[in-house]
């Protein structure tokens, strides 16, 4: 009787969960190719071009609005496998000069352009975006962009030019502009959202080749076509951007064909997604530094020969080969290829000579070696945890004995924003990207003596009067050959200290379909897909 | 009896009181005294100081501790658990629009485990030391020992990548719900069978199981209206205590499956040191803790009528 009984609820069970599974046809895999669905790792923090402060962030963003100017890339008609990113190219400014003083700049607006919401794009609307960037009730993480611009003179003499006075010089305000940052809003949709609630969903506020369509926080974005985009028309019809925290699942969901394309999924399977006929590794350069800060004013760190020694001492070839999948390049300089400014001072980076770090330390008088304490994130950098651990073993074998600490991403930054008396940071891993592709950003930021912390994000604490000297030159000197040549001493200076141990800038990838086309990626961490096609 | 009842379940929503208040305290210093700064974490590695401050001021950081406190406190208490730090939204139509896919999962993940569980137990209780009994014992064991995202990524890879039968992630159609529910159930499905079989042999060995017996009683009779009975109230204590385990359980499920539930919310507010966020979610999954455990001690009531409301 009761086995009867339970065999029935058994069949009853096994009926219901094969109708549920096979009866409702499940249509993941055939992906509809009018619909492009991208998994991405982060979920969003705001939508205001304004707030931005994660690249994978801006990169949904950039759907939406366009800029004054922009660096060319597939928007400007730039093919995948094509160089990306060097020259600033008109978006919505058609062109622009800048005054001899490096004072004025006035930009030629396109005319005919619409904002999503139907307002004309116009000066005023320029302007009125000009004076939110610098606007204190607006949130913007990168106001200090900005602030060389004099916004009670913005003069506007026709809807079509718009003229910017500054108070200084700003040789990085035309990047700074076209960094994504610096995107154009709709003046009637700011006033009708409110800037409070741009951040949650800028309804119809832009002028890009996507509107914005819903934001289910937690899960997904969708954006659609703008039929009536002023520039080339994109493909897909829909875009949704899937928040999907967990790498694995990234590649599942791609595997599986929920999605087309996967931010970043595990860096260890990359070598098998490269195998894959149905998958396609798209990966570039970016501007990312990933280094070993050394804090130059902590005991034995503070002789210049150790820091050489240190950088003798590890192979980086060998770790990206072995725990980076190749997804880095070495740093040849203290920044990378992708800014306005590198200079490449030695091929192949510090030569890896382990028997001249040990001369080297021991003529610094520890031949016996010493401790250190090192601390890295887990899961910030591509592999950085693991490759502390590769780190702290080549170390060992010159005598330096290195004790790696982890944590959370939020306590970390708090070890890195401790002052000198406090800091608990003798080495540990750090990485430093610049949104406007300038040297200026890479080595104001970690080498200018007064952005140590509390007040900066230096905590290397390196001090050199001459590199001080340098860095505020290149901020305010116009001629872009004098830059390049201030840029190309302040880093061999650099380089020669050893601030840091040198390791790599990291690559930036994403996994497609196979069946995606013209997918890229730009050297500030973004991919380039608004106009990838379906094969 | 009714009035005992209600008396009895008034008391102890009241008791509750104190615990939640004490649960505010708790939540509201400790995330404070996690390192890391809001603001910092808000504006970007690369803002400068001034955009810094200009934040900590916006998000009322600038002020001590107490009276950020005495501000939530007087907030809540009106039903208003402030905005969050990082999308400037109201914190509790955040958690509102999480609620729906984690009762979902939750709910489902729960009457799997107790039906399948008790179901199982039952049958593996009344065949002792048979084939059957050994399988699910393993199986158990494999449910208790298989980490959640293990099991989970297992599971997409099979059903998902191999079969192309349901969806690997997120919550877009009916069929997304059945990988996460089996996986966050599989944990409290093992504990809720081994609980079961155990509890149901001890009842059946009783003597008032062999005097029904004797009665001459049908076999299922005996079963479910006697044995089963007294074998619930041990399990039905686990079934309450393993919606903790659940909670933990769904944190992990949904970000294995790109859920997009509470227990995600609460780990992307720790992760942003979104201090409203991470107080709201906790502050709920105390008020759930409290509201379950008034549910078993009604239940109790219920399956065993020695236990009184007095």
């Amino acid at each position: 009787m009761m086995r009867t009984g339970l065999y029935r609820v058994g069949a009853l069970v096994t009926a219901c969960a094969v109708a549920l599974t096979l009866g409702i046809p499940y249509g993941g895999q055939a992906a509809a190719p009018t619909s492009l669905h991208v998994a991405i790792g982060i979920d969003a923090d705001t939508l205001d071009p304004e707030g931005q402060t994660t690249t994978t962030v801006a990169n949904m963003v950039d759907y939406m609005f366009d800029s004054l100017v922009w660096p060319n890339d597939e928007r400007s008609g730039v093919k995948p496998g094509e160089p990306q990113y060097t020259k600033l190219v008109p978006q919505l400014a058609t062109s622009w000069t800048v005054s001899r003083d490096g004072l004025t700049y006035t930009f030629k607006l396109r005319q005919g352009v619409k904002f999503h919401d139907g307002t004309d794009f116009n000066a005023d609307a320029v302007k009125f975006n000009v004076q939110r960037w610098l606007d204190p009730a607006v949130r913007n993480p990168n106001r200090y962009y900005f602030t060389d611009i004099d916004t009670s003179r913005i003069e506007t003499p026709d809807p079509s030019t718009i003229v910017l006075h500054l108070k200084q010089p700003s040789p990085t305000l035309l990047g700074r502009i076209a960094s994504g940052v610096g995107e154009i809003l709709s003046p009637a949709a700011v006033r009708k959202i409110g800037n409070d609630k741009i951040p949650l969903g800028p309804l119809d506020a832009g002028t890009g080749p996507y509107v914005f369509k819903e934001w289910v926080h937690g899960d997904h974005i969708t954006l659609v076509r703008n039929p009536g985009y002023w520039g080339r028309k994109p493909y897909f019809d829909e875009v949704v951007f899937r928040v999907v925290p967990n790498a694995g699942t990234r590649e599942t969901m791609l595997r599986a064909g929920d999605v087309q394309m996967a931010f970043e999924p595990p860096a260890p399977d990359v070598p098998a997604l490269r195998r894959d006929a149905g998958l396609r590794v798209v990966e570039g350069p970016s501007d990312r530094d990933v280094f070993i800060g050394l804090n130059n004013q902590y005991g034995p760190l503070k002789d210049v020969r150790v820091r050489q020694a240190l950088n003798y001492a590890i192979n980086k070839q060998a770790i990206i080969h072995s725990v980076l999948f190749g997804l880095a390049t070495v740093l040849e300089s203290p920044t990378t290829p992708a800014l306005f400014g590198y200079a490449k001072l030695q091929a192949g980076g510090w030569p890896f000579n382990p028997v001249k770090a040990k001369a080297m330390l021991a003529e610094a008088g520890y031949a016996n070696g010493f401790t250190l304490n090192f601390r890295t994130p887990t899961g910030r950098y591509i592999q950085d945890y693991q490759f502390a651990q590769a780190v702290a073993a080549q170390l060992a074998n010159v005598g330096i004995k290195a004790q790696i600490q982890t944590t959370d991403w939020p306590t970390y930054v708090s070890w890195i924003l401790t002052p000198l008396e406090r800091t608990p940071l003798q080495i540990f891993v750090l990485g430093w990207a610049t949104q406007y592709l300038d040297a200026d950003g890479e080595l104001y930021g970690q080498f200018y003596s007064a952005q140590a912390p509390p007040k900066g994000l230096a905590p290397s604490f390196y001090k050199d009067a001459k590199v001080d000297e340098l860095l505020i030159a290149g901020q305010t000197t116009s001629d872009p050959k004098r830059r390049e040549a201030i840029y190309k001493e302040a880093q061999q200076l650099i380089w020669n200290d050893a601030p840091w141990i040198f390791l790599w800038s990291q690559n930036f990838y994403v996994v497609t379909s196979s069946r995606l086309e013209g997918v890229t990626t730009t050297p500030n961490e973004k991919w380039a897909a608004i106009y990838a096609t379906w094969k | 009896m009714a009035g005992g009842f209600l008396a009895y379940a008034l008391r102890r929503l009241f008791a509750a009181v104190p615990t939640l208040f004490g649960v505010t305290l708790i939540i509201f210093f400790m995330v404070r005294v996690l390192p890391g700064d809001p603001a910092r974490v808000l504006a970007g590695l690369e803002a400068d100081q001034h955009e810094v401050d200009r934040i900590r001021v916006q998000l009322g950081l600038d002020k001590p501790a107490p009276v950020q406190y005495a501000f939530f406190l007087e907030h809540a208490l009106r039903g208003d658990l402030g905005r969050s730090t990082v999308t400037q939204a109201p914190v509790l139509a955040e958690i509102a629009g999480r609620l729906g896919p984690t009762t979902l999962l939750a709910a489902t993940a729960t009457i799997l485990a107790g039906v399948l569980g008790v179901a199982s137990g039952i049958l593996v209780s009344t065949r002792q030391y048979t084939a059957a009994d050994y399988a699910l014992t393993v199986l158990a064991l494999a449910g208790v020992s298989i980490p959640v995202y293990w099991l989970g990524l297992m599971l997409m890879l099979v059903f998902a990548v191999a079969l192309h039968l349901l969806p690997a992630g997120g919550d877009t159609a009916p069929q997304s719900l059945i990988l996460p529910s089996i996986t966050l159930a599989a944990f409290s499905l093992a504990i809720i069978e081994r609980m079961t079989r155990s509890s149901m042999l001890e009842s059946l060995r009783q003597d008032y199981v062999r005097t029904a017996r004797a009665k001459g009683l049908a076999d299922q009779v005996v079963v479910y209206r006697h044995a089963l009975r007294n074998a619930l109230i041990p399990v039905v204590t686990v079934l309450g205590l393993q919606f903790g385990a659940l909670i933990g359980g769904a944190i992990l499920t949904e970000t294995t499956f790109a859920w997009p539930g509470i227990g995600r919310l609460l780990v992307d507010a720790i992760a942003r040191r979104d201090y409203p966020m991470i107080q709201g979610v906790v502050l709920l999954f105390a008020v759930t803790f409290v509201l379950v455990n008034l549910a078993v001690d009604l239940l109790y009531g219920y399956i065993d009528p020695r236990i009184r409301f007095g």
